[in-house]
């Protein structure tokens, strides 16, 4: 593992002809923590989240992982991450055997290694049945449970993942709860992590950036943004809408909806 | 609802449909920074250029055989010493057209159907409220559309083409030939493409199944060598058809008169040049009759069995056994390279149109070399052949295997977050077209081994081209990196312009196509004198072209 911070982000400029995606954002993810990146739909969490895994060239700013630059290093540093992406979309045309099979090759995964890796992680997520079936014919949960294992596979000392544990049964959802907390346990590795669903940013991260319209609002421990918030016992979901200014907007919202039916 | 908001749905739904065809966002492609507009319209003119390209082939079929139908009323005709009526030789070619109609049409239909399930347009639409009839009318009628230019073609070019050479009359009475072909390569397409699509894309993994996988594959491509067969039995078809109207009417000229298409095909030569030489007493009349207005009725059935089976066709998921858990769980990684090679095979042997492009260019040689069991054992004709198989396995493979390279639409916007080098890349893509000029030369060797000459000098002829063919490979996929690169992601649309034929496959079949010519210069003072020259030729190339690609500027 290379020196330096799992991530830092240092005035990162996203945009997308005329549209600006992501506005000089800066954040870091430190060994042994799990950044929560928190937004509305179309705040720049997925944006921010491609610059660093090399999938979008950043207008500006620098994203590096472990002190290597996310654009003039990407390969090394492709090396050090694991990823999950917002979208299930993946190879539908191999099965998870031979998907996981071409990422442990290309990770230069010795075979034992891989394959205790592999049996442990299809055996928790149940995942046997599925494990000779094409992609192409598993729900969307399951696909998931294969792309978080991809991530997972070469143990990297730095896990993105967006939005992971969208289309997860409850059983697999506590299930990498806990396996997130115990990945960073050890005080090296480091997880950013992307949701807007505040109640899993909540018992999972130790802090949180909150995102919106491209611009971070407010940054730090859930107890940091009370003390800044003024805010008392709030959730992190009343925080959200006071930094986003978004609490009026949805009573107006609801209001203006009336009584179902 | 009507017709009317039938045709405008699946007007919707084949834009939809067009846009997953061209840029396959669907399996993962990244979507390019262009305006929807724009990729709407480019995916929709890409599309018609594709159809319009299978049009200009069936007209161009239709024009050879009309040629030949004028020319059969100023000479006469035998085939193995058998004198064979003008009625009979202008039926026969009609037979023909007809079956490589329904061929063609079948094989474009099967190779459209994978993306037309996968899709999923029409079970977004299952959800609204749109009535049953609606929904229905309107996944046929997208069916249909898969098809409108080339059935058009078709039905209207046949026609035409045949009364200028054989009279108006001749061109109305092959009409309902004409249709029922179309009828049937519809039926036919949505029948064994479905078949296919659950056979192979549902297919568990395993070493089993995969050589099973591949054998449906080769099945697949039956249709398109549906020419080579018409061309290779034509003469002992002719020969047939004359000794047979020799005979006066017999159970099998009957027979024949009630088959598809010959049926259909013998309405306009009986209409232009008479009954000579058919069985057409009362019986075969009858026969005839029958036949042709039973084929008629069952294509019309066809065509409305087609409109109301899609939609539930479009509904079932690929999947045709119930999960069973897997035997084991454990992985074997493999070098970079050969993951890769291992990774394309594996996606082409549940991905009809990839596999297309690694099976043509084996059984094209295969056919060829199969040419060699028409001569005399040892002969000259025959060991021409052979390296002529060779020579067709290494410029096929250089031609369709670099467009393999689209394989990487696929997931794209994952497979880019995985430290997969440039170069890593490359070299399996470059194995792979290897790998198809050996087995195509491989099989090619077995074939002619047996029976053709020194098979010393064949292997030597197949391991000199080698380099070539990679050096060829290696050129063009160079390109494409460097022009990826300069074009910004993702790379993949770049096959889907007139560009790629030109700049990437010309200078590949340049290439692989040296030492071959420097072979046919130098053999004259000996085929081994030959093989060397064509051995440093393809040496050079290689040396030209390696650095060019896995350079730092080209990786």
């Amino acid at each position: 593992m290379a020196g330096g911070l799992p991530l830092s982000i240092d005035e990162l400029t996203v945009s997308y002809g005329e549209r600006v995606a992501v506005d000089r954002l800066s954040l870091t993810v430190r060994p042994g923590e799990i950044y929560g990146l928190l937004g509305s739909n179309g705040a720049g969490k997925t944006s921010t989240i491609k610059t660093v895994v090399g999938l979008v060239r950043p207008a500006g700013g620098r994203v590096r992982v472990f002190g290597l630059d996310a654009v003039t290093d990407a390969f090394r540093v492709k090396t050090q991450v694991g990823y999950v992406p917002e979208t299930s979309l993946l190879y539908d045309a191999l099965t998870p055997r031979e998907f996981l099979e071409f990422v442990a090759s290309v990770r230069h995964l010795d075979r034992a290694v891989a394959s205790e890796r592999t049996r442990n992680y299809v055996t928790a997520f149940r995942l046997e049945a599925e494990f000779e079936e094409p992609i192409l014919t598993l729900s969307n949960g399951t696909r998931q449970k294969v792309l978080l294992i991809a991530a997972l596979l070469h143990q990297p000392p730095l896990l993105v993942l967006d939005e992971p544990l969208n289309s997860l049964d409850p059983r697999s959802v506590r299930i990498m709860k806990d396996l997130l907390v115990r990945y960073v346990a050890g005080g090296e590795r480091g997880i950013l992590f992307s949701t807007h669903t505040m109640e899993v940013a909540e018992q999972l991260c130790h802090r949180v950036g909150i995102l919106d319209r491209g611009v971070l609002r407010g940054e730090g421990t859930l107890a940091a943004l009370r003390e800044r918030m003024t805010a008392g016992d709030a959730t992190l979901e009343e925080i959200f809408l006071r930094l986003t200014q978004e609490g009026e907007g949805v009573r107006a919202a609801v209001d203006s909806l009336g009584a179902p039916g | 609802m009507t017709w009317r908001e039938a045709a405008r749905l699946s007007d919707v739904a084949f834009t939809e449909l067009s846009l997953q065809a061209i840029y396959a966002f669907r399996q993962g492609n990244l979507v390019p920074t262009e305006t929807a507009q724009r990729l709407v319209a480019k995916a929709r003119r890409r599309v018609v250029q594709s159809k319009a390209v299978v049009s200009f082939v069936l007209g161009l079929l239709a024009f050879g055989v009309a040629f030949g139908l004028r020319e059969s009323r100023f000479h006469s005709f035998a085939f193995g010493g058998v004198s064979v009526p003008a009625g009979i030789f202008q039926a026969a070619l009609l037979t023909g057209l007809l079956s490589l109609d329904v061929a063609f049409l079948w094989w474009t239909g099967m190779q459209v159907l994978p993306t037309f399930l996968a899709s999923g347009v029409l079970p977004v639409l299952e959800p609204l409220p749109i009535d049953e009839r609606t929904l229905t009318r309107a996944a046929g009628l997208l069916y249909l559309r898969l098809f409108d230019l080339p059935a058009v073609t078709v039905i209207v070019t046949t026609p035409l083409l045949v009364g200028f050479a054989l009279g108006p009359w001749a061109g109305l009475a092959v009409l309902p030939g004409a249709v029922a072909a179309v009828g049937f390569a519809l039926a036919l397409s949505l029948v064994t493409g479905r078949f296919f699509v659950r056979r192979v894309q549902g297919s568990r993994g395993g070493g089993g199944r995969t050589v099973v996988r591949w054998t449906y594959l080769v099945l697949w491509l039956v249709p398109a060598f549906a020419m080579f067969g018409f061309v290779t039995a034509a003469p002992a078809f002719f020969a047939f058809l004359g000794r047979l109207s020799a005979q006066g009417p017999s159970l099998t000229g009957h027979l024949l008169l009630a088959a598809f298409p010959f049926s259909f095909a013998a309405l306009p030569a009986v209409t232009a040049s008479g009954p000579v030489g058919f069985s057409l007493d009362p019986v075969g009349w009858s026969f005839l009759v029958v036949a042709s207005a039973g084929y008629l009725l069952l294509a019309a059935w066809s065509v409305v069995w087609v409109l109301a089976s899609v939609r539930r066709v479009s509904l079932v998921p690929p999947a045709a056994a119930r999960p069973t858990s897997a035997a084991r769980l454990d992985l074997a990684p493999q070098p970079v390279m050969l993951a890769v090679l291992t990774k394309d095979l594996r996606i082409a042997s549940r991905t009809p149109g990839f596999a297309f492009l690694i099976l043509l260019p084996i059984l094209d040689a295969v056919v060829i070399g199969l040419w060699t069991f028409e001569t005399a054992t040892g002969s000259a004709v025959a060991a021409g052949l052979g390296l002529a198989a060779v020579t067709t396995a290494a410029l096929l493979a250089t031609f369709f295997g670099p467009a393999f390279f689209a394989i990487e639409v696929l997931a794209y916007s994952y497979g880019r977050t995985l430290p997969l080098s440039n170069r890593s890349l490359l070299g399996g893509k470059v194995l792979l077209i290897a790998l198809m000029y050996l087995v195509a030369s491989g099989l090619v060797l077995g074939i002619t081994l047996a029976r053709v000459f020194d098979p010393v000098v064949f292997v030597l002829f197949i391991a000199a081209e080698l380099p070539a063919v990679v050096a060829a490979a290696l050129l063009e996929l160079g390109i494409l990196f460097r022009r990826a690169r300069a074009r910004g992601l993702p790379i993949t649309n770049l096959y889907a312009g007139a560009w790629y034929a030109v700049f990437v496959s010309v200078p590949g079949l340049v290439v692989a196509g040296l030492p071959l010519l420097a072979f046919e210069l130098a053999r004259s003072a000996g085929s081994y004198v030959g093989l060397l020259a064509m051995g440093a030729v393809a040496l050079g190339a290689l040396a030209l072209a390696a650095p060019f690609a896995l350079g730092r500027e080209g990786s």
